[in-house]
């Protein structure tokens, strides 16, 4: 049995929209508290928001193998803990004192080579054409999950009521062929427990009906969650019917069940100094992440503004702009504030 | 840190060895194209792998149970897993439950077969008490009686596991028995790890000799 062979009954995904992120990393703090808060755990961020263009987290995210190509995995290349950033100390006593700024120092005293989010607002393009913008990204729960075929354990598996992958702690015994094989490089290693640890997509929140915790904390409301196979989802309309929304790096070949509204970025300018309303600013970068499929949803986004310009009403830009909150949310509306909980 | 009653047999001059004679064991890598990942059968075909040819094994029994040294050549030791992308040395002896004749060592057991082995990894200080029943279906005992006492020296890992006893012949084989066991070690340096490894491929008669008592 293949990866693909064994449908579930209801796919998780979640929807992206890059328009409206602020790069503020709340997402990422909030899982961080949520979840990664254990032993060996401390350079974990199972969400984490990259600026484009730029290396990524880990540093070259994208180019270090995984996936697929032609249906056959691709080799890829495990990081060390210093390409993705480690638990960086502060000295704040050099700081509070004066004699100092506070600099991160790694664990041995040196300054870091590389941390989350490292080239943020580097940015890209040549003036004035120059741009950059945000990019959140998390554990895909693929539906031709490479990370699932790799473990020769099979310590992965595809949960059937909601496509969440999810990797078997007790299982799985540290050899990262799955950390390898994800083209994401979404996958960690936990080095005091030698097993890997990645994004579990909230799904004891999933079970209780509420959201998780990257989409309830996100303050742009950027992210819609549902079911992808419910055709009056919200999800499965901005990605099937519309087709605003994208996989990243469909080239991977791994199906990924998060997709992105691709950002429009800034019109580019003409020779004469003139903004020219046809010509993106990054159209390279934009297919190279998001595939052909880019353009088209670059041009229906345009189209739908410029319909409600004109005085008219877009079905499309009123999901993405979702002014009441809970249509984020799909299904997962309950609020964890009124769940009931053990007593501590 | 090396338990107590086993450090001393870390020494293969040890008095304690007694009449327990070293063997040396061929070992060969696993094929790669036996892998049950078809990510790690495509990474790895054609990559340098471990090769270590050869293990020496030394057994002994005493009352109370059963000691196994492995030795065997790391020029360059891993000695923990000390980064997202560090793999240890390790090694392991395997045993069949039941008829050797009929178990296959190449996939580790089969359902009908399986086997039980202990386990070693550098870095650790307890040994994992391991059954398997086919490829990819190791699993680790919670509470077991096994302890391991290790050391690199001179360009050789040596590796003792001590137990109260080994399948098939249970608690407390004496000097003189032999029992169907296998070998395996795993470089790290080479990034050697689950199934790729250098092993023997056929099931080894390990002979127990009398050890002296200890201090």
């Amino acid at each position: 049995m293949t990866a693909t062979d064994a449908r579930p009954q209801h796919q998780f995904a979640m929807v992206i929209d890059l328009n409206k992120c602020l790069g503020c990393q709340v997402c990422t703090v909030s899982c961080k508290t949520q979840w990664t808060r254990g032993p060996g755990m401390e350079a974990m961020w199972w969400n984490i928001v990259s600026t484009i263009p730029g290396r990524g987290t880990p540093r070259d995210a994208f180019d270090l193998g995984g996936g697929y190509r032609d249906g056959v995995p691709v080799p890829g290349e495990l990081p060390p803990k210093g390409q993705w950033g480690e638990a960086w100390n502060f000295d704040y006593e050099a700081a509070l004192s004066g004699r100092g700024h506070l600099e991160p120092l790694t664990a041995d005293g040196s300054p870091p080579e590389w941390g989350p989010n490292w080239d943020e607002d580097v940015g890209g393009g040549v003036y004035p054409h120059s741009y950059f913008f945000y990019l959140p990204l998390l554990c895909m729960n693929c539906s031709n999950p490479v990370c699932l075929e790799a473990c020769p354990r099979d310590a992965i598996y595809r949960r059937p009521e909601d496509g969440v992958i999810l990797i078997d702690e007790e299982h799985c015994h540290g050899y990262r062929f799955c950390a390898e094989a994800c083209p994401y490089k979404r996958i960690y290693f936990n080095e005091q427990r030698v097993i890997a640890q990645k994004c579990i997509s909230c799904y004891p929140r999933l079970e209780e009906g509420v959201a998780p915790a990257c989409v309830r904390q996100c303050p742009g409301r950027i992210r819609h969650v549902g079911w992808i196979d419910d055709p009056e989802s919200l999800v499965h309309k901005l990605v099937h019917v519309w087709k605003v929304a994208l996989p990243l790096r469909p080239d991977f070949e791994v199906e990924p069940n998060l997709f992105y509204v691709p950002p429009t970025l800034p019109t580019a300018f003409d020779d004469d100094g003139r903004f020219d309303e046809s010509r993106s600013r990054a159209p390279e970068e934009l297919r190279r992440l998001f595939g052909p499929g880019v353009d088209d949803a670059l041009a229906t986004i345009e189209a739908e503004r410029e319909k409600v310009r004109a005085g008219g009403t877009s079905e499309i830009l009123d999901a993405l702009i979702s002014r009441d909150w809970n249509d984020l949310l799909g299904p997962f509306t309950v609020d964890p504030g009124r769940l009931e909980r053990p007593p501590r | 840190m090396s338990p107590p009653g086993i450090t001393a047999l870390l020494e293969s001059g040890s008095h304690e060895w007694g009449g327990a004679a070293p063997r040396a064991v061929a070992l060969v890598p696993t094929p790669v194209e036996s892998q049950p990942s078809v990510y790690v059968r495509v990474a790895w075909a054609g990559r340098t792998r471990g090769d270590v040819g050869e293990v020496t094994v030394r057994a002994g029994a005493r009352a109370g149970g059963v000691v196994v040294r492995l030795d065997w050549e790391v020029p360059l030791p891993a000695r923990r897993i000390d980064d997202w992308n560090a793999y240890a040395d390790a090694c392991a002896v395997l045993f069949p439950e039941g008829d050797a004749a009929v178990t296959p060592i190449d996939t580790m057991g089969s359902p009908e077969h399986p086997v039980h082995g202990w386990y070693w990894r550098a870095g650790t200080d307890d040994a994992f008490s391991l059954t398997a029943h086919g490829l990819g279906t190791v699993e680790r005992a919670a509470d077991h009686p096994v302890r391991v006492a290790a050391r690199w020296s001179g360009g050789r890992w040596t590796v003792v596991f001590a137990a109260p006893g080994v399948p098939p012949v249970g608690e407390g084989p004496g000097a003189g028995v032999a029992v169907p066991a296998g070998f395996a070690v795993w470089s790290g340096v080479a990034e050697e790890r689950a199934g790729l490894k250098s092993y023997s491929p056929e099931w080894q008669s390990l002979a127990f000799g009398a050890l002296e008592d200890g201090a």
